[in-house]
């Protein structure tokens, strides 16, 4: 072992212990969480994490939350570029004022040059925050270097020999601030004190409240950094909580925000301690952090091999990497297997690092679980504006919280537009991604910060799309003049004319359409055609397709502002707080516009939706949805007339327990959609999270885009669900729907995407997972395959088997719906490198292996003549 | 003499065989000799035979069998009352209330049980379809609830929806938006104590073609239930668990059935933060025993330990007083009911001991499609006929009502006006192993 790593080790031995009685206290023993993570090549305002954190805090109880920056702006500090990027800042929170004195006497002045200090300002009254009831600590900010003379003594102390000078202060910093922590935090009894961070250009807040609150009480709505984190805590248990245990929480240069928890917090304590490392705060996150601290700081692991300590590549896909990788990989996983956190987790790390040529890197990082217990979500924007890139990546327990985010960014900020140009999940140890984003900025303090997006492999990721991006100049359009005919029609004729149009021709067209959608066949036509140009994939001619349809939303925008403004017999317009409307003829489509409404409880929007549809509402457009859940939920069996559109970013649960309805989604969906769902349909313009169709009977589903984790697990009875791309791993576990062809349930799996030219395309495989169809007993999945890239071993209990004629017949009117709903034509789909092929060379079907043995009592039981009961109704 | 020349012979060998059950269970608990080979020492062959009669009889038993505790030698059976002397009780006269309240907070409806005790959750598949009716209708009759289990909701029971848990599951068999919005309590089982760590599991035998047709799912092959919640792997996750279920019926309660590992103190608290109405506390006697053998043996904390853990922290954390908590898992006897109590529960959820009243004899070959001689665990429909569900009926409430009068005696010697006066007070309780 290297000696010096050794002498780091051995010299924190000397810092003072903590009381070892309470060491495997796993007290705050949180559950899930809110996070969200940005990085960008410009310096983001706190107040679009507000945003974000706000509209997300129904996955925090305000019991913690905080936040993190990266890359931050000197002037801001009152401080020279020079202080900022050398200095260390440490950041004090002291609960108890008195404690000031006492920390920088002992901890501060002697050891420290201090070129400033800043008191952190704060709103002068903690309670005019709603639900804030733990006064907010004190926080003040120190730029400080660690004397020379202190320095010294410390090296000679430990024997540091070889060791760089940067080494050496960064762990004098990391151990001087355990000492201030020892003294005045984790004490017994006593939290007067305690280092929110101690990196350079690196600041944590955090307190007892919402992680928005954090902006609002220290007032950071107009801070600027490069990278954010932040975090809204859910701890189970205690009424009296502390500061200290909220997120992030740090190692030495990284803030760590964690989704999930894990099961061997003790085991991964004990691994630390071995090491001398003595984590204060009793959560399993500030364990992962001091890992990820030690692998990357004290071991010099490149960050590759720290997130495959973490996350382990496993099963198949650790068969599918290169063979030095799986030498390496192996000896990785037999070393830190203990150090691995067990559980369901997503981390998200702001970390303040340095690259080659004295550059800095302020990165973000998100890893998720091998298993991919925990939702995730990534994002990425990018533009050249006068001829530099403009780049902003993002990742969240959640896309809404990134929708909340980009909307507030695009509001203010012409550089920035609501959509982003991809939005992606990561594969949990994977051979593929590895389960990990790493979104680095590299600022080497003379030309403009560049964003840099790899992949745990250092693999970049690709450029989203090359075309321009709008630039959002004033421009005052003139509506043209659309060719007569139904929105198919006008939609077809638009594909044609948009790879000659510019933005402001793009914007002539919108403005068209708006003209045209002054009575109701105009508004009916209105809203199909512009819900086609959101909805669809198309070539798009020198234009971005995040553009457009950031266009094509402000037009959708205006044609429900006009209906808010004049309500017609067609069409009425419903408001939070408004009386419930009573439709005036059982035609008439309702315009519920989500905004106001809360995600969850008797106002939300899926309770509305219930009394909307049980007054008779038959059509029902929600606009605007922030993230709100639920939708379609509770309205009832009676309901196979009833069709809900959504608009905007709708919520986790949408379509569960849909018993006859239909909801279209234009748009992603979120995670638990069509839970349990017995009959009716569900068609999501774009992709499902995590658990979708969890123990569904029965409906159809048609998918454009992805299915994250476990879609369709415990499904029994008869559903039936054609996904266009793909899912991360475990689809359809323990499916139990019976016979496809014999009235039970089936899924598609077409494994084909849309390529940035509005293409369709191959994926390199339909399925990449290593558990497809694990202890199915029933239904079949059909997967378009024609160059056989599933193998057997993918399989767990499931077998090929020929496509018949049957299933064929069976498959094919799904295939036809398909094609009608996203416009996939099924000749495409038939095509193998651009020749015709009979289906059964490009389908494969999977069915249950021998999972059911013949039961002893089989034999024997006596044979219900007719069954005294059935699952229906 | 009926007429019997209309019958079949399986009808003539059901009625012949349901007169003798009938006549046994009448007589055998009062035999002169004590019958051999039932029961063990959890529920001793006195626990049963006394089941029985109080089933018969609607009373206690007089005849000297021991009805109040078992011979394990641990658990409730080590722990008595400390009666006061016969000068301190309430006159005989006394109203004594056995009701308890099932919501504490101040939403949704204010549900009441008449006794504290309600039935808990044996799905369509473990159990018959006529014990299901037995069990609806007694609890019915009696004013308090019983559960579906994981295995569906036969429409036979929809009449009585008004007393019927819908127990959602991991596996989600059988639950659909209609037997969510039947039902007045919903019941999370995020684990049970007999086989804590997993999920559901029916064993292949048992899944017969009602069974299946009932879930959904493949005649004959074991159905496992996933551990955990794919949806709920954080408490925020379990917070939108319960918001789901009270969007898509606003006036349920929500009950969270937990096993009980060593935190369980902690599970409790962040039910109760998360929304529950009910937290009940599933420790590890209990279980139907259609388990398999490794999950029986390796089992949770016992009731006894679990109870006073959680009803202590609730209390330190000043929520106590907006929760109930039930507790099951081993719960025998009257007796045991007033134990867990005076450990700090609300009530008890009361699962074997029903079906000791309709004849179990604990022989443990629950997991078999035609292993119950008495035809309960079974959904065979030869078999399950030897229970019919009215004759089940009157057991349960019979049962409940020799219950009521031990706890109303109890209460009244211990001086208590009510059962929610017994909550808690560990005082009255001595150890007695």
């Amino acid at each position: 072992m290297n000696n010096d790593l050794t002498r780091i080790l051995t010299s924190r031995a000397k810092l003072p212990r903590t009381n070892l009685a309470e060491f495997n206290r796993d007290e705050a023993a949180e559950g899930g969480c809110g996070v969200i993570g940005m990085a960008s090549s410009e310096r983001i305002a706190a107040r679009h994490m507000l945003a974000a954190l706000a509209q997300m805090s129904n996955r925090g109880n305000g019991k913690g939350g905080g936040i993190a920056a990266v890359g931050l702006d000197a002037a801001e500090f009152g401080v020279s570029p020079d202080v900022l990027h050398n200095d260390y800042l440490l950041a004090m929170a002291y609960m108890d004022p008195a404690a000031r004195a006492e920390v920088e006497a002992q901890y501060i002045h002697p050891v420290f040059e201090i070129d400033h200090v800043r008191e952190q300002p704060h709103m002068a009254d903690y309670t005019q925050i709603t639900g804030l009831d733990v006064r907010p600590p004190d926080v003040v900010l120190y730029f400080v270097r660690p004397k020379a003379e202190e320095l010294a003594a410390f090296r000679a102390e430990h024997d540091f020999v070889n060791l760089p000078a940067r080494a050496v202060e960064d762990e004098y910093v990391y151990q001087n601030s355990f000492k201030i922590n020892t003294t005045f935090y984790a004490s017994l009894g006593e939290k007067r004190a305690f280092v929110l961070s101690h990196a350079k250009n690196l600041l944590v807040l955090k307190m007892v409240g919402y992680g928005d609150d954090v902006i609002r009480y220290y007032q950071l709505e107009d801070m600027h950094a490069h990278v954010w984190i932040g975090h809204h805590r859910y701890p189970t248990k205690g009424r009296v909580w502390h500061p200290g245990g909220a997120h992030p929480f740090i190692g030495m240069n990284e803030a760590l925000v964690h989704n999930g928890d894990f099961a061997n917090h003790a085991s991964i304590s004990e691994y630390l301690a071995q090491r001398n490392i003595y984590p204060l705060y009793l959560t399993d996150t500030e364990v992962a952090v001091q890992v990820f601290d030690l692998l990357y700081r004290t071991y010099n692991y490149p960050l590759e091999y720290v997130i495959e300590a973490l996350a382990p590549t496993t099963e198949r896909d650790f068969t599918l990497l290169p063979a030095d990788k799986q030498r390496i990989y192996s000896m990785l996983q037999s070393s830190h297997i203990h150090s691995s956190p067990d559980g369901p987790w997503f981390f998200l790390i702001a970390q303040a690092d340095e690259g080659g040529q004295g550059e800095a890197v302020y990165r973000l990082t998100g890893i998720t679980d091998t298993s991919m217990l925990r939702p995730q979500v990534f994002a990425w924007q990018e533009s050249t504006v006068d001829g530099e890139s403009v780049s902003i990546a993002l990742a969240a327990s959640e896309k809404q919280a990134i929708d909340a985010a980009m909307l507030s960014l695009a509001a203010e900020d012409p550089r920035f537009w609501s959509r982003t140009d991809r939005y992606w999940n990561a594969r949990g140890g994977s051979h593929t991604d590895g389960g990990a984003f790493l979104f680095s900025v590299h600022d080497d303090y003379k030309t403009k910060p560049k964003l840099v997006l790899t992949n745990k492999f250092g693999e970049p990721v690709k450029q989203p799309t090359r075309r321009t991006a709008y630039d959002r100049a004033a421009y005052t359009p003139a509506p043209a003049a659309l060719p007569q005919g139904a929105a198919s029609e006008q939609f077809a004729w638009a594909l044609e004319q948009l790879p000659g149009w510019s933005y402001q021709q793009l914007q002539d067209f919108l403005a068209g359409v708006e003209a045209g959608a002054g009575d109701d066949a105009g508004r009916a036509r209105a809203i199909e055609l512009l819900s086609l140009l959101m909805d669809r994939r198309y070539p798009t001619g020198s234009l971005r397709r995040s553009s457009l349809v950031s266009l094509v939303d402000e037009s959708f925008a205006r044609v429900m502002a006009a209906i808010r403004k004049t309500p017609s017999a067609g069409y009425a317009y419903h408001v939070y707080g408004a009386g419930l409307p009573a439709p005036a003829s059982p035609a008439q489509a309702l315009v519920l516009d989500a905004q106001g409404y809360p995600p969850q409880g008797d106002d939300s929007v899926g309770r509305e939706v219930q009394r909307i549809v049980a007054a008779g509402f038959r059509h029902i457009i929600i606009i605007n949805l922030r993230g709100q859940r639920f939708i379609g939920n509770g309205i009832g069996t009676n309901t196979q007339d009833v069709h809900i559109h959504t608009y905007g970013s709708a919520g986790d649960y949408l379509a569960s327990g849909m018993d006859g309805a239909t909801i279209t989604v234009h748009n992603n969906g979120q995670d638990q959609l069509a839970q349990i769902m017995k009959a009716g349909r569900l068609v999501v313009h774009g992709d499902v999270g995590q658990t979708f169709m969890y123990g569904a009977k029965g409906g159809s589903a048609f998918i454009l885009g992805n299915a994250a984790g476990r879609p369709l697990i415990n499904a029994v009875g008869k559903p039936r669900v054609v996904i266009n791309g793909t899912c991360l791993d475990y689809l359809a576990e323990s499916f139990m729907a019976g016979d496809p062809l014999n009235g039970g349930g089936f899924v598609v799996l077409n494994g084909v995407m849309f390529d940035e030219d509005g293409q369709l395309a191959e994926l390199e495989t339909p399925y990449p997972g290593s558990n497809l169809f694990s202890l199915a007993s029933g239904g079949a999945i059909y997967v378009r395959d024609p160059h056989q890239r599933v193998a057997a071993e993918q399989l767990n209990g499931g077998e090929f088997v020929p496509l018949s004629e049957a299933d064929w017949a069976l498959i094919l009117p799904y295939l036809e719906e398909n094609e009608r709903l996203f416009g996939i034509p099924l000749a495409r789909l038939l095509e193998v490198g651009g020749i015709p092929r009979p289906p059964h060379k490009v389908y494969r079907k999977i069915q249950p292996g021998s999972v059911r043995a013949l039961q002893a009592e089989e034999a024997w039981v006596t044979k219900a003549k007719t069954p005294t009961a059935s699952g229906g109704h | 003499m009926a007429d019997i020349t209309h019958k079949t012979d399986e009808q003539l060998i059901v009625e012949k065989h349901i007169a003798n059950l009938h006549n046994g269970f009448a007589h055998w608990p009062r035999a002169e000799e004590a019958p051999p080979a039932l029961g063990d020492s959890r529920w001793t062959q006195d626990l049963i035979l006394a089941t029985w009669l109080m089933a018969e009889t609607g009373k206690p038993p007089e005849n000297g069998l021991e009805y109040k505790i078992g011979a394990s030698g641990g658990g409730f059976d080590v722990l008595d009352f400390n009666i006061p002397s016969e000068d301190q009780w309430l006159p005989a006269d006394t109203e004594i209330d056995l009701s308890i309240p099932l919501n504490r907070r101040d939403d949704g409806a204010q549900l009441k049980i008449n006794i504290p005790m309600y039935g808990g959750g044996m799905s369509y598949g473990s159990i018959s379809e006529h014990v299901m009716q037995a069990r609806a209708r007694a609890a019915q009759h009696l004013g308090t609830f019983t559960s579906t289990g994981e295995g569906g909701y036969p429409p036979s029971l929809v009449p009585y929806k008004d007393h019927i848990i819908t127990q959602v599951a991991t596996g989600m068999f059988g639950v659909r938006e209609e037997t969510i919005q039947y039902a007045p309590i919903v019941e999370f089982k995020y684990a049970q104590g007999a086989k804590p760590g997993l999920g559901g599991h029916l064993l292949g035998d048992k899944a017969t073609d009602v069974v299946a047709a009932m879930r959904e799912s493949v005649p004959w092959v074991s159905l496992f239930s996933p551990f955990p919640f794919h949806s709920v792997y954080s408490v925020e996750d379990h917070r939108k668990h319960v918001d789901w279920i009270r969007t898509t019926n606003p006036r349920a309660l929500v009950s969270v059935k937990v096993s009980t590992p060593t935190d369980v103190d902690m599970v409790a608290v962040g039910s109760y933060f998360a929304g529950a109405h009910i937290v009940h506390l599933d420790g590890s006697y209990g279980g139907t025993g259609a388990a398999p053998e490794i999950a029986k043996k390796n089992i949770a904390m016992p009731i006894e330990f679990a109870i006073p853990k959680v009803h202590k922290y609730l209390v330190s954390e000043n929520v106590r007083e907006e929760v109930t908590l039930m507790a099951s898992g081993g719960v025998r006897t009257a007796y045991d009911v007033a134990k867990a109590i005076a450990l700090g529960a609300d009530g008890c959820v009361m699962g074997t001991a029903e079906l000791i009243a309709i004849g179990c004899t604990r022989c443990s070959n629950c997991e078999r499609g035609r292993g119950c001689p008495f035809g309960l665990t079974t959904t065979d429909p030869l078999l399950q006929q030897l229970m019919p569900a009215d004759w089940g009926q009157q057991r349960i409430v019979n049962m409940y009502n020799a219950y009521a009068i031990q706890l109303r005696d109890l209460l009244r010697k211990l001086g208590l006006k009510s059962i929610r006066e017994l909550r808690g007070r560990r005082d009255l309780l001595k150890y007695v192993g």
